[in-house]
């Protein structure tokens, strides 16, 4: 079993299994005809993104992406907290919308020059459709941002509620010594947060939002450097809130958003053991 | 000339099979009828993506997961389209939702039915999308053109959606026992509704519609056409029917007409039925919700960086 | 001068679609050019011109070209239901064992 490049390709995955989970809740619901669809194609895609993902896995362990999709324990899953929160409104949905595939482009940057063959195929080909996913986020963000007050401010609310969690994405992976070490991780997490703080950062403010809204992505960011390797929870208990809340999805820390998630998620495959679909 | 003489000539017009276009004269009569008509069929788009939609995220597997998102997207570009058509006769979609979250207009009995598990999106996706497919197949022969054009891309998609809620059924049919359970099971819950469905036997003098060619054939007609082509797909796969179930008859697969009971239909038309005000309501709330996002794409840009 | 774009539609159940472009000083003219241009032999029944200027477009075309595995989307994703039609067939002769379903 190749530890590294399995805990590498499945933080990717369940980003994207659990975001896409989340983006397809919105299907015949979303605020404007139009964008239903228009937003369902998103949430396809992320799912089509885990899909492949997951093959990668199940190709080196002779497996079945499903089973591994559909068929691990909630603590086996390695996605950030970001993505299994409730989608809330339209307003936090953008937010981490625009949060997740701004990250998810800063990654798939770096792993299109991993020095494994098929994750790296994969990372080029998922980056092309990040393309889309990215103009549609910003023209959204953008429209919301310079638009009526209603809006704005809960975007900003969104905004500076899911920064700091999305802070989390490039948590540093389990095994991520050996996968820089290999060459399956070509960029450390730690500076691949950094390109996505300044990236995001400096988009919002083109957008002349508050700088509160970059103000907790700060204090999420120290955190994290500080407690790279063994993230949250600390000895005495005490919840290290707000920047700490949202870590640890990278060895299997859940919020109790993720329960009633996962049952729902998985509950066709698992109470049907054998079964072909 | 006179409405009267308009009228007539706009009368002998479609009974030869011609068409009608937004842009062309019609009467108020015509012009209502199609609009309600039409409104209701992108109400049911739009609420018939919500059972499934409740399906969705217990989809078995990856594919599944895409492949019902893909047909729950489907629907709802269909409600798209037709709410487009509806507009363009002369009521906002703004006012058309308002009637449908304050439940003063309707949709399809189907949709105000609950779903239980996966067997039920086999039901909907063949059987339910079967009994929609022979209905607007024989809408795109419809008088008013906008709704005919629109109704040769919704078939073309319904027949995607009827391979889709085939493969589904078949999988589950050749599957474990609790598989074929599973089927059994939601045909069991949706037989009676599929049968309402159709309507009752049409009163061709009556129906406005049909006599203006906006529909071109009668519910009996319709449901006969299902019936024949679908019971013994059931029956060759080892399912049973529950009441009312259908009978060899001749060449037909017929269901007896009073072994139905209309009591469930005329409750859903009173939108009294089982799911209808859950499904309303959060449709509302969502809607109350979000007029700030309306808001944000009718105004301009306020806010400079 | 401008130029407008020219739809033509054949028939009541076909769509606009795109049959060229004129060059002319404003809407009413660019149609009583575009009858000419585009309709002198009853190639339609409808006419439609628009200002190109207001026509819009993606920059970048390879937007508008597919992405990932989507043939879920299409009927040759489910090519399969003859094979799986067959094996459930098998199914319900097993259950009956053997004899009719």
């Amino acid at each position: 079993m190749d530890d590294a490049l399995r805990a590498l390709l499945l933080a990717a995955a369940d980003d994207e299994l659990v975001i896409g989970h989340r983006h397809s809740e919105w299907t015949g619901h979303a605020p404007h005809i139009e964008e239903d669809v228009a937003f369902s194609s998103i949430a396809q895609d992320e799912i089509g993104h885990a899909a492949a993902l997951y093959g990668l896995v199940a190709e080196m362990e002779g497996s079945d992406p499903d089973a591994i999709a559909l068929g691990r324990k909630p603590e086996d899953y390695r996605h950030a907290i970001l993505c299994e929160r409730p989608n809330r409104d339209w307003g936090y949905t953008l937010a981490r919308h625009w949060l997740y595939d701004t990250a998810e482009d800063v990654r798939l940057e770096a792993l299109s020059e991993s020095s494994h063959d098929g994750l790296r195929a994969v990372a080029t080909k998922l980056r092309r459709e990040e393309r889309y996913h990215l103009l549609h986020a910003d023209m959204w963000i953008e429209r919301v941002a310079r638009g009526p007050v209603d809006g704005r401010t809960r975007l900003i609310d969104s905004l500076t509620h899911a920064f700091p969690e999305a802070i989390a994405l490039f948590e540093p992976l389990e095994s991520e010594h050996e996968a820089l070490e290999r060459g399956l991780l070509p960029v450390p997490s730690d500076e691949l947060r950094k390109r996505y703080v300044e990236r995001a950062a400096r988009a919002l403010d083109e957008l002349g939002l508050p700088t509160e809204v970059g103000a907790g992505a700060d204090a999420a960011a120290e955190f994290i450097a500080s407690s790279s390797g063994d993230l949250i929870e600390s000895d005495d208990g005490a919840d290290p809130e707000p920047a700490g809340r949202a870590f640890g999805g990278r060895s299997g820390n859940r919020s109790e958003d993720f329960q009633p998630l996962w049952e729902e998620m998985t509950a066709t495959y698992r109470e049907n053991p054998g079964a072909s679909w | 000339m006179t409405y009267e003489e308009k009228l007539a000539a706009f009368a002998e017009r479609v009974e030869a099979g011609g068409k009608v276009e937004t842009e062309d004269w019609m009467p108020d009569d015509y012009r209502r009828g199609v609009l309600k008509f039409v409104e209701m069929h992108a109400n049911s788009e739009i609420m018939g993506a919500l059972p499934e939609r409740e399906c969705l995220p217990s989809a078995p597997s990856l594919r599944r997961k895409m492949s019902l998102a893909a047909k729950i997207q489907d629907e709802v570009g269909h409600a798209q389209l037709l709410y487009r058509v509806a507009e363009d006769l002369g009521k906002s979609r703004h006012a058309m939702y308002e009637d449908l979250v304050t439940g003063k207009s309707k949709f399809h009995n189907v949709f105000h039915y609950p779903v239980r598990h996966w067997g039920d999106v086999a039901v909907i996706g063949w059987l339910i999308d079967g009994a929609a497919l022979v209905t607007q197949a024989a809408l795109r022969d419809s008088s008013y053109a906008p709704y005919a054009r629109v109704l040769k891309r919704i078939c073309a998609e319904e027949q995607l959606h009827l391979r889709h809620g085939e493969d589904i059924t078949l999988e589950l049919a050749s599957g474990t026992d609790r598989q074929r359970w599973m089927f059994q099971d939601a045909l069991e819950r949706w037989w009676l509704p599929i049968i309402h469905f159709f309507g009752p036997r049409s009163n061709v003098e009556k129906d406005l519609l049909l006599r203006w060619k906006v529909k071109t054939r009668t519910n009996e007609d319709l449901r006969q056409e299902f019936l024949d082509r679908y019971v013994p797909k059931v029956l060759e796969l080892g399912f049973t029917f529950p009441t009312p179930a259908p009978v060899r008859q001749g060449d037909h697969w017929v269901v007896r007409e009073e072994e139905i009971d209309w009591q469930p239909l005329e409750a859903i038309k009173r939108n009294q039925g089982p799911e209808t005000e859950r499904r309303l309501a959060w449709r509302r709330r969502m809607y109350d919700e979000h007029r700030w996002v309306r808001e944000a794409m009718a105004e301009p840009v306020v806010h400079a960086a | 001068m401008e130029v407008y774009e020219v739809f033509r539609r054949h028939g009541h159940k076909d769509p606009f679609e795109h049959c060229g472009a004129v060059i002319a000083p404003d809407p009413d003219m660019a149609l009583i050019m575009a009858k000419e241009c585009f309709l002198r032999r009853g190639e339609g029944e409808h006419l439609w011109v628009a200002r190109r200027s207001d026509i819009h477009s993606f920059k970048d075309e390879s937007l508008l070209e597919p992405t990932g595995d989507k043939s879920y989307r299409f009927a040759s994703g489910y090519r399969d239901v003859i094979h799986k039609r067959e094996k459930a067939l098998a199914r319900v002769r097993e259950l009956s064992g053997g004899g009719a379903a």
